[in-house]
Parts: C-alpha cells; structure tokens; sequence
C-alpha cells in the first residue's frame, strides 16, 4: 500500500526515465491541461515544450512510438495555438517554442518522421504567424527556423511547403520580406533561404518563383544595392582626408557580398530565374547607374544630359534586342509595372566615374553570368556615339521636374512595395498585372511617361518596339556599315585637335588624341619615341596618322574613351587604378566573349588580314575593318610605365605591377617583334636607371633589395584582392600612418622611395624579359658557391677552425668548430669515426650574419645565424637559425673569429652588390664577373684531399638505374664536402662527364671513376662518410651561374689529382 | 567548415546556450542557433551564436557571415584527422574575409573520446600558436570545457572592445550596445553587446 502510494505520487509526478514515452505522454497531459497561457504556467509550459524536443529527438534515434504518439495526438496543434495567444511575455514561451521547432527540425534523422510532421501544414501555419519581430531573440530564432527548414527542401519535401493548386509558398515569401533587415545576420539567413529554394529546381515551383516573385524581390534587391551605392559614392566624396575607412570598407564589402550572392543565384543556372535577374540588373542597375555614370563625371551637365539620357534610353533598347530572344519569351506574368522605377533611376544623380569604374571592375571580377557581362562589356567596348541620335526624347522633360527630389526618399519606396507585393502573391487569385498591383509599385504623378521607358518588361512593348530597335542595333554594330557613320568618324578626326579639350575640362588627356603629345611630356629623346611608337602594330608607314583614326573612333565610344582616358596618370593614377582594374576584370572574365576582346587585345593587323597593310589610311578600305584599340591601350599603358619610372613619379606600385600585367597581355600578339623588343630595352634602361639612384654600398640597400624581392614573389598582385579594399578608394595619400599597404600608396621618405624604385625595376624587368622572350637567371641573387648542407661530411684537414662553446639562452651548451666558408659559416662537430673530418651541424647565411661582442666577457661574441639564400630559398624571408653566445678560447680567438666573420660578411655583401650592380649596370661594375681574382684564393695551400666514393645503395638501386654517388666540392679554406648525388640515367652523367671544362662540375668528374673503384672504396668509405640527408632530396647546384663555372674551371685538374689519391 | 558533420559543433553551441539539456550518453542534439547572457566584468552581455552549417555550397553565404562576427570558433574533431588538417584551408578563407579583429579560437572537440584520438593535443597547441589562436579542448557530450570556450572568446572580444579594436558603433563588426541594463552595481553605458561568433566550424 505505502509502496503503491509512493508510485502513485510518482506517477502523477513525472516518470523518472526523461527520455521515454511515458515521459511524453505526462508532457502531452500537461499541455492539454494548460491551453491557455498565462502568468502562472508560463514557467511549466516553457519547460515542458523544451522536454518535448529532447524526447522527441531521443525518439528518432531510438524509439520510433515516441514519434507516433507525437503525430497521434496533433500535438504541433497545440504548439500553434499557444503561439497564437496574446498574452504578457508571449515572446518567452514563443522563443521556447521556436528553439524546439528548431531542434526539432534540425535533428532529425528519420526521413518519414519527417514528412510525418510536414504533412499536416501546421509548419505553414507556424510560418506565417505574425511573431512579434521586434524582439530580437524572437526575430533571430524565428529566421533560423525558417533557415533551417530551407535545408530541408529537396524534391519531395518542397511540396509540403509550396502549394502549387492556391500558388502559395508562405517559407519563401515570408522570409524575403526580410531580405533587406538591419540585422545582417537576418539579411544572410534569408539569403541562405532563397539560395536553398531555388536549389530545388522543381519546375513548377520555379515558375511560381519567377512569376510572382522575382520581379519583385529582384527589383527590390537591385534597389537596396543601388542605394548602397549612392551610400558608398557620398561617402567617397565627403572623406578625402581617410577618416572613414571603416565605414568605406563595410560598404565595399556589403557590395561584394550582394555581387556574391547575385553570382550564386546565377550559378545556380535556372535559365528563367537567371533572365529575370539578368534583365533587372542590367535594366535598374548595372547600366543606368554603373556605366551611365562613367561618363557623367567628363561631361558636363546639363548640355550633356540629353544626349547622355538618349544614349542610355538606346542602348537599352539595344540590349533588349541583344537578349530577344529571351524577352519575348517570357510569359506576361513577369511584366511588372517597373517601369516607373526605371525613369526614377534614370534621373537619379550618378555616382562618380572613379566610384563606377571601381564598382564595374568588381562585377567582372566576380560574375561570369555571360548574357551579363557579355552585355556590359559589349557597351563599355562597342556602344558609340550613333545611339545617341536615337531614341525618345521625354526621358530629358520627365529628368527635370524630378531632378531635385530627395533620392533616398525615392529609394525608400520599393521596400514597401515588396510587402505588398508578397502580400499579392499569398492571395492566390489576384493577377498581378492588374492595376491595384501597378499602383503599389508606382512611383509619383507622372504615370503616363511610363510607355515611354523602354526598359519595362512588357513583352507587348518589347515586341512593338523590336523593329527600331534591331534597326538601332545594326547602326551602332561593330560593321559600321552607315556611310553616316563614317561621315561621323572622318569629321570627328578632323575637328581632333581642337576638341578634347573643350568638351572635358575635368580629365585634360592630350595624350589619348595625339600620341606624339604623350610622348613628348614623357620626357624621352625623339629616338625613344620612336621606338615607343614603333610598337604599335600594323604601320610600315604614318603611325601618327593611324592613331589620329584610332582616337577618332574613340572620341565615338563615349564609355570606352572615359576608360582610355583614365588610364592617363600625369597628375596622378588615382583613376587610372580603376581602369586598369577594369580592363584587367573584364579581359579575364570568362563570360566575355573572346572575340569582343579582340579589339583591345589584337593589333589592326592581325584584325584585319584581308586589308592592305600599307601606310597611307584609305577610309574606304578601314572601314571595312574592325576597329581595333590595342595600339592605343598599348600606347597608354607603356606611357604609364614610363612614368613610373620617373624620379618624382605619382604612380603606386600596385598601378604599376597591374600596368606590367596588362601590357602583357595586350602585347601578346606583339611579342618577340623587334620594336617591342626595344620599347622594352628602353623601359628597362629608364627603371634601372631609377633605382641606380639608390645604389650604394651599404648594408641596407642589400637587405632592402633582397627583402623587396622576396615581398614581391611572396605575393603577386591578386586584383580580386586588391578591388576588396575599400582603401583605394580614397584619393592616394603618402603617409603610412593611413594603415595602407605601401603597394597601395606612394612613398613617403628615401628609404620607401628606395624601395619603390627597387620594386619598379623587378616589375619592369619582368616586363622586359617577357617582352625579349629571355629567362630570369639573374634574380633573385644568385649565392655562387656550391652550398655546405647540414649534415655533410667535410674534410676539414688543414682548414681554419675556431674551437667554441655555443650558449643558448636557455643554458643548454655545444661544443662546436667554426668554418667560414665564401658565403656560409658552418658550425661542426669532429666526425667520430675519422681524424679531422667533421659533419656540418648547422650552416647559416654569412651575408646576414649578426655579430656583436660581449661587454663583460672578451672571450664571447653574440652571434645571430641566419638560414642561407639558396635558389627558391632566396626569395623567403630570412629565418633565424641560431642565435646566442659563442665562447672561445680565450680573447685572441674570439677576435680572431670576429675578424674573420665580419670580412667574410663583408666580402659576401660585396659580392651580392655586384650583382646588383651588373643587373643596375652601375658604371665601375664589370660587366661580367672577374671573381676568381678575388674570391678564390685558397688562404692554404691545398694539402692532399681524399674524395671518398661509396656505393651505399643494395643492389636493387642498380636495376633501377639509379646509382649513388658523392662528388667533392672544394670549398674555401680547405674545406671539402663529399655528398651523395643521385642521377636517373649513368649515361646522360657520363656523357655530361666528357664535356670541356665548363661542363665539367665535380658531379660529372667523378663519373669518370671506373666502377670497380668505386666498389672498392665504398666498402672502405661507408663507415666514414655518413649522409643522413636522403639522397634524392638533395638539390642540385642551383648556381650555375658563370661566377661558378669560372670557380670551378680553375681547378679541374687538381680535382683529377684528388681522386687519383684514394 | 561544414564539410564535417561528426564535429558536434552544433552540440557545442546547445551545450552552451541551453543549459538545460543536460548531455546524455545516447542522445546527440545540436541547434544552429543559440543565445545566451554572460556576465563579463560585472557586465551583462548577451552572445549571440549562429552555425554556418551547411552553407560552404554558396560563397556569398560564407563570406558574409565572417564578416558580421566579432569571433569565430574554429572547431575540429580530435578523433578525425581529416577535420583537422582542413582546418588550414577554413582560417585562410576566414582570415580573408573577415574583419581582421575577430576573435578566433580553436577547439579540439570530442575530448572525451580519448581512445579513438588522432590529433594529438599538442599538435592543436601548435597550430593554434602558430597562427595565434586560443586553444582548448572540449567535449560536448561531458560539457567538459564548452562554457570556458566559449566564455573566453567572448572575454576576448570584451577586452578588443574596451581597448577600442572594435568600434561599438560599427553594427558590422557584430556587437551592438543594447539598451542599458539595470544590473547591480554595473556603471552605465554597459554594453549589452550581442557579440555574435558564428560558431564557425570545420
């Protein structure tokens, strides 16, 4: 009795088992019994809903009636109805509730029990319950519910969320309303959501998708980017003093993230949906706002305005011919009024150029969607001057009245309309073309100018308007068939010299009309300038005159013009920057058609083969040929190259190693030809000559001119890198105390214009040996003698050793010998096993060597090692290999070491600055090396050394053809290092072998050794010459540099008598 | 970072947040989302916690979340070798995109699986150095170390944001003060930050 009493109270209590379907079963009786919420259940329903996920998800992974019971009772029903009370502190028993939605939903493994509780569209009714999103927690768990349904959309479960018979799909209308939250984890979970929805690419719902919601969200989304953009303009202009970066920065990133997620949904490559986005973005942001605005800031407003108006209004036209096929394919459904946001942005004020130059570089950079960046490239390269004669006129009338209205106002608009269009779409019966709908999206007073917007998606309009606009497209194709165009083209190369000038007096560019004019402010001798202009392609005979044409036909390419001209960098390269960014992204973008490349990246010549190449410019036959641009481009880009190596140059580095780039490829169809081959020589003469400034003995230019190596090759210039930084935006400052990366401003003081100069002249070196088809073999500085590697076995009998005790900081102690040798000073320990041989243990970089003497003890020197520069190793950083105390003998030694190390380092940085001198060509600097004067002389004469050979390898190396061998290098002071080598063929060694002198490395000599020697020194050998670095992980002698072939030369004979000893 | 389903990091995060659910031996819950007040400095703080899981399929997903964080854990699993040697690839992409203040820590989950270990402790210490991250190991299934961890990064991002690191005012570095707290004694101005490290995880 007592017993059962005790589990009865238990058992209107709680079952002990937490996880157990009793368990659920007590939860469902509590939630039965409290239907209402209120104050005081609050705490036990919270509670008990918590319990129920945790059992629940214990059900799925172990005990299938748990689920059952779940599904038996409706007990979601119960969920929904306490979430649809009002009462005081609802949010804390809704967070509650959407927390276990949440675990619910994610953990859940059983596929069926899924569907299970997706069938009975409570989860909808949960969806579109208006929570209270003004709280925050509430606000953030509700859109990770919603995220977390979205991961598990696929083929099946989507129909549980969209219904395709009312064309509802609450979890995706839902969460875009909150596409544009102030919260940008909010905004990045709604992406997550669209991106998992379209994903499903289930027909039926993408129709719903593309019919009733993309233009819209679209639209919307568009809007939010280009109110950003005006946002990230103001910014730009009212800071030129760099104050603030931050915010400049999360707007630039806020940007990529939109192209990001715009590129995602391209990816994604549903052909409808893609159309749709497609059409908006070039139609209300790309063009409009992008590229009109390139040319705003050239030309004046408002004598301008119209044409510039007109231009867009046209070239719009010409996309939508351009993308016909696809526009009249669209079913009406998708032809929202947008029109009226159209002519909004129309007249909206532009961005500045450097802002859309800058913006348009980070859309080719990032999108490949070809239908729009074809587009846009197409405009930026082809659209001219002839749209400007076409096209509507009321565009100007309706751009005056709304010229002063607040744009942000304007902007604010379609935010609402989003609402009320989602609203729209979970109606199912409403048609969206009707009026009630138009209205909502209707912007102003001005509703009958709208027909008059081209842009607008109507597919009546579009087809009404087709055959202008094909017509359009034809006169301002690349053919230039119109005789009228050509009249354009022969008038406007006339007028030339007295034009550019006038019409921009912001960018003064003679250099874009009259090249000759660039090159006489460059500053260079008439013999340069002709080698300069030899380099553009196609002329045997009047250069000036072709380019006079060239120019002329640019001064027809509004938007192509304002890039050229940008690229001029006299006052400074700010904008040039952007146009080089520009050209770069969209000549690497892979959704351009290579073809319109061609015009920037093919001379004339190659253009046009069937036309005559002679010099005299008959504009009959021109005509027929494509215009092409690379000489130009050429012309620009070597013009900022010039400057960059100028003394005084306004030029960053950033500008000049993208310049570099880019001339690279333009000249890729020009390469090897003579007159590139000396524009190339002339430039490289003018950046060494720059840097030649700079050039003195001492310590630092070395290390300047090393570490500057090793910085550039450690990272080239990443321009996706580069157009995320928001900082080069600003105008170019000099002062590092900006924070900017000293690539990306100009130099401030001697040291950084030294290092300027350096890096200038490795970039236009590049250039050069690209441009003459040479390889690199002087960079990065080459160590000439063969190295000591750690481990080696060296003869050191007779040689100049240092006895010392090594005292790291820690305390710990060696004893060791110090050998100096032309570049190295090496660290070792007596071979046991052989007197006076000794295992290198640790062999450092002489050149960089640190020494300094101890105050208290003279018997110590404080030593710094670092690791040696060898081949690929020279263009790291230097790594501190040792550093502490070394203890000699007494004081003699100790200066004696000291003395040694400081004229070996000596010696070994002049070295170095030779070779810096011969790539500067330094007056006084032998052209080629004379090094054996100085370098090899032996401080001893050499006693009889022993060249041990062994064959470590089993047989089996040899059925491999791999055979093992170790060749002595002669060292300075007596020093001999015997190392295993490791050749794949005996016979390439061999025949190696028998070459003259210069050939005749140690490697090679030794082969010549009859095998049965070898055999029977190896048995001797082996105990001795121990090399515990794997053979075939060795380097080969990286230097073969002539200094080394001259070292080596001096001696072969007494190399010979070495090995004729054993 | 998601590529890795056996981490348990989503386990972390509700180990965290909710202190209710107590860690059972047969029983593997994890949530993407997760907030949770702390108390720092007599400082009423509230973090708030998102998983980026699953969403390594779209870079635009990634990168934004790096960049609206102010820390990040990075999380491996002791007894996967795989988890760990990604872990490289995740901190290049995280260094990258975001803000270079954010707070990273890596966690060596799964500690209680001592048997079946195949990062050594020692090489987590490591990498953790190398790269200059805090370091620790936690098991979710025994709580072992989860509030520590997650505690010290925000105690990291606190001292970031009282040195001036981060600016307060800055939304997109992913604090945010929130209206005054009339917590005991505190003095005003106490920032109700909603310091948001995703729980960023292989």
């Amino acid at each position: 009795m007592f017993r059962s009493r005790s589990w009865f109270g238990g058992g209107w209590g709680r079952p002990k088992n937490p996880h157990s379907l009793e368990r659920l079963k007590y939860l469902h009786n509590i939630l039965c019994r409290n239907t209402t919420v209120s104050e005081s259940n609050r705490g036990i329903l919270v509670e008990s809903l918590r319990c129920i996920a945790e059992i629940l998800i214990w059900g799925d992974q172990n005990d299938s009636s748990v689920f059952d019971f779940f599904l038996e009772k409706n007990m979601l029903s119960y969920f929904l109805r306490i979430m649809r009370q009002k009462c005081g502190g609802s949010s804390y028993v809704c967070v509650q509730l959407l927390q276990t939605l949440n675990i619910l939903f994610e953990n859940i493994r059983n596929e069926t029990s899924l569907y299970y509780l997706l069938s009975n569209n409570h989860v909808n009714s949960i969806i579109v319950h208006k929570f209270d999103i003004s709280d925050e927690e509430v606000m953030a768990y509700y859109i990770s519910f919603l995220k977390t349904l979205s991961f598990k959309l696929n083929n099946h479960t989507i129909h549980f969320f969209y219904n395709e018979h009312t064309k509802d799909f609450p979890l995706y209308t839902e969460a875009i309303k909150f596409f544009n939250h102030p919260e940008s984890m909010v905004r990045i979970a709604v992406r997550t959501l669209t991106l998992n929805v379209y994903k499903v690419q289930d027909a039926s719902m993408l129709r719903f998708i593309r019919d009733r919601t993309a233009a819209p969200y679209f639209s919307n989304l568009v809007w939010f980017i280009g109110k950003h953009i005006l946002e990230l303009d103001a910014c730009v202009r009212n800071d030129a003093d760099h104050q603030s970066q931050q915010k400049l920065a999360d707007l630039v990133a806020e940007h990529l993230d939109h192209l990001h997620y715009i590129n995602d949904i391209l990816c994604l490559n549903i052909p409808d949906l893609n159309d749709v986005l497609t059409e908006h973005l070039l139609h209300k942001l790309l063009i409009p706002l992008y590229i009109y605005s390139l040319t705003s800031d050239t030309m004046k407003r408002p004598v301008y305005n119209r044409e510039h108006l007109q231009s867009i209004e046209v070239i719009t036209r010409n996309l939508e011919a351009i993308l016909t096929g696809k526009s009249t394919d669209t079913p009406p459904r998708i032809n929202y009024p947008i029109q009226r946001i159209e002519s909004e942005e129309e007249i909206k004020p532009s961005v500045s150029c450097v802002v859309a130059l800058f913006l348009l570089s980070q859309v080719f950079l990032i999108i490949t969607h070809g239908p729009i960046v074809h587009a846009l490239a197409w405009i930026i390269l082809q659209s001219n001057l002839s749209v400007f004669e076409e096209g509507a006129t009321k565009i100007l009338d309706m751009y005056d009245r709304n010229a002063k209205s607040n744009v942000k106002l304007e902007f604010s608009k379609p935010q609402l309309s989003l609402e009320k269009a989602l609203e729209n779409t979970s109606c199912p019966e409403r048609d969206y073309t009707t009026p009630e709908y138009a209205e909502a999206k209707s912007f102003g007073e001005d509703l009958d100018n709208t027909d008059h917007s081209s842009c607008d998606l109507d597919p009546e309009l579009v087809s009404n308007s087709l055959p202008s606009t094909s017509q359009i497209s034809e006169t301002s194709s690349i053919a230039h068939d119109s005789t009228e165009d050509l009249v354009t083209q022969i008038q406007t190369i006339k007028r030339n010299p007295a034009i550019p000038k006038a019409n921009m007096p912001d960018s003064p560019l003679p250099d874009s009309v009259e090249p000759s004019k660039t090159v006489t402010e460059m500053n260079i001798t008439d013999e340069e300038k002709q080698k300069l202009l030899n380099v553009m392609p196609g002329t045997s005979g009047d250069v000036t005159e072709d380019i006079q044409r060239t120019t002329g036909n640019i001064e027809n390419r509004p938007f192509l013009k304002t890039v050229v001209d940008s690229l001029d960098c006299t006052e400074n390269d700010y904008k040039a920057l952007f146009a080089l960014c520009l050209l770069y992204a969209l000549i690497n973008n892979k959704g351009v058609n290579p073809e319109l490349l061609d015009i920037l990246l093919r001379p004339e010549a190659d253009l046009s083969k069937a036309s005559t190449s002679s010099g005299s410019p008959d504009e009959g036959e021109r005509k027929e040929k494509k215009d092409s641009f690379n000489g130009l481009l050429i012309a620009e880009l070597m013009a900022i190259a010039n400057l960059c190596c100028k003394p005084a140059s306004k030029v960053r580095l950033v500008t000049c190693e993208l310049t570099v780039r880019l001339l690279r490829t333009a000249m890729q169809f020009s390469e090897g030809s003579v007159t590139s081959r000396q524009t190339a020589n002339v430039l490289r003469a003018r950046a060494a000559a720059l840097a030649r400034n700079f050039y003195k003995c001492d310590d630092i230019f070395l290390d300047m001119f090393e570490d500057e190596y090793c910085e550039m090759s450690k990272k080239p210039l990443n321009v996706e890198c580069l157009c995320m930084d928001a900082a080069i935006l600003l105008p170019p400052t000099r002062t590092p105390m900006s924070g900017i990366a000293f690539e990306k401003r100009l130099p401030s003081g001697e040291m950084e214009r030294a290092r300027r100069a350096i890096r200038t002249f490795f970039l236009i070196r590049e250039l050069y040996l690209k441009l003459t088809g040479r390889p690199e073999s002087q960079l990065p500085l080459a160590n000439p003698a063969p190295f000591v590697q750690v481990g080696d076995v060296l003869d050191l009998n007779d040689s100049d050793l240092i006895s010392c005790d090594i005292i790291q900081r820690d305390g710990t102690w060696q004893h060791r010998f110090l050998a100096v040798d032309n570049m190295q000073v090496i660290l070792v320990e007596p071979d046991k096993q052989r007197l006076g041989w000794g295992v290198a243990k640790l062999v450092g970089s002489l050149q960089d060597l640190e020494i300094q003497g101890d105050k208290e003890d003279p018997r110590c020197l404080h030593l710094i090692i670092h690791k040696p520069r060898v081949g690929a190793n020279g263009a790291l950083p230097r790594t501190i290999l040792l550093r502490a105390k070394f203890k000699f003998d007494d004081h003699i030694r100790s200066m004696a070491a000291k003395q040694r190390l400081t004229k070996g380092r000596t010696k070994a940085r002049q070295k170095k600055m030779q070779q810096i001198g011969r790539l500067l060509e330094v007056s006084g600097v032998a052209a080629l090396p004379t090094p054996s004067s100085h370098r090899h002389r032996p401080l001893f004469a050499r006693p009889a050394l022993a060249a041990v050979r062994r064959h470590s390898g089993i047989d089996g190396d040899d059925t491999e053809r791999r055979i093992r061998r170790t060749s002595g290098h002669v060292l300075k002071d007596g020093i001999v290092v015997y190392r295993e080598r490791t050749t794949t063929s005996r016979e390439s060694s061999v025949s190696r072998g028998s070459n003259g002198s210069r050939d005749s490395s140690p490697r090679a000599r030794s082969e010549e050794i009859p095998l049965e020697d070898i055999r029977r020194s190896a048995g001797s050998a082996t105990p001795v010459v121990r090399n515990p670095i794997p053979t075939t992980s060795h380097p080969k002698v990286t230097n073969a540099s002539s200094e080394e072939t001259s070292f080596i030369s001096n001696d072969p004979r007494k190399r010979k008598g070495i090995v004729e000893t054993i | 970072m998601l590529l890795f389903s056996g981490v348990g990091k989503s386990c972390l995060l509700l180990q965290f947040t909710d202190k209710r659910f107590q860690p059972v031996h047969d029983l593997t819950i994890g949530v993407e989302f997760g907030a949770r007040m702390i108390t720092i400095d007599g400082k009423q703080i509230k973090l708030q916690i998102w998983d980026t899981a699953g969403q390594e399929a779209f870079r635009s997903i990634t990168r934004s979340y790096y960049r609206g964080a102010a820390g990040a854990l990075l999380v491996y699993d002791i007894t996967r070798r795989d988890t760990f040697n990604h872990l490289t690839t995740w901190l290049e992409d995280a260094r990258q995109h975001s803000n270079s203040n954010m707070v990273i820590m890596l966690i060596g989950n799964k500690s209680d699986l001592e048997s079946r270990r195949e990062v050594k402790k020692e090489e987590g210490e490591a990498f953790a150095r190398e790269h200059g991250l805090v370091f620790m190991e936690t098991s979710a299934k025994t709580a072992a170390n989860v509030e520590e961890a997650f505690i010290n990064t925000a105690k990291e991002i606190y001292e970031k944001i009282q040195e001036g690191v981060f600016d307060i005012n800055n939304e997109a570095n992913g604090i945010k003060i929130g209206p005054q707290h009339g917590g005991a004694g505190s003095g005003g101005g106490a920032p109700g930050a909603g310091g948001a490290p995703p729980g960023g995880c292989c």
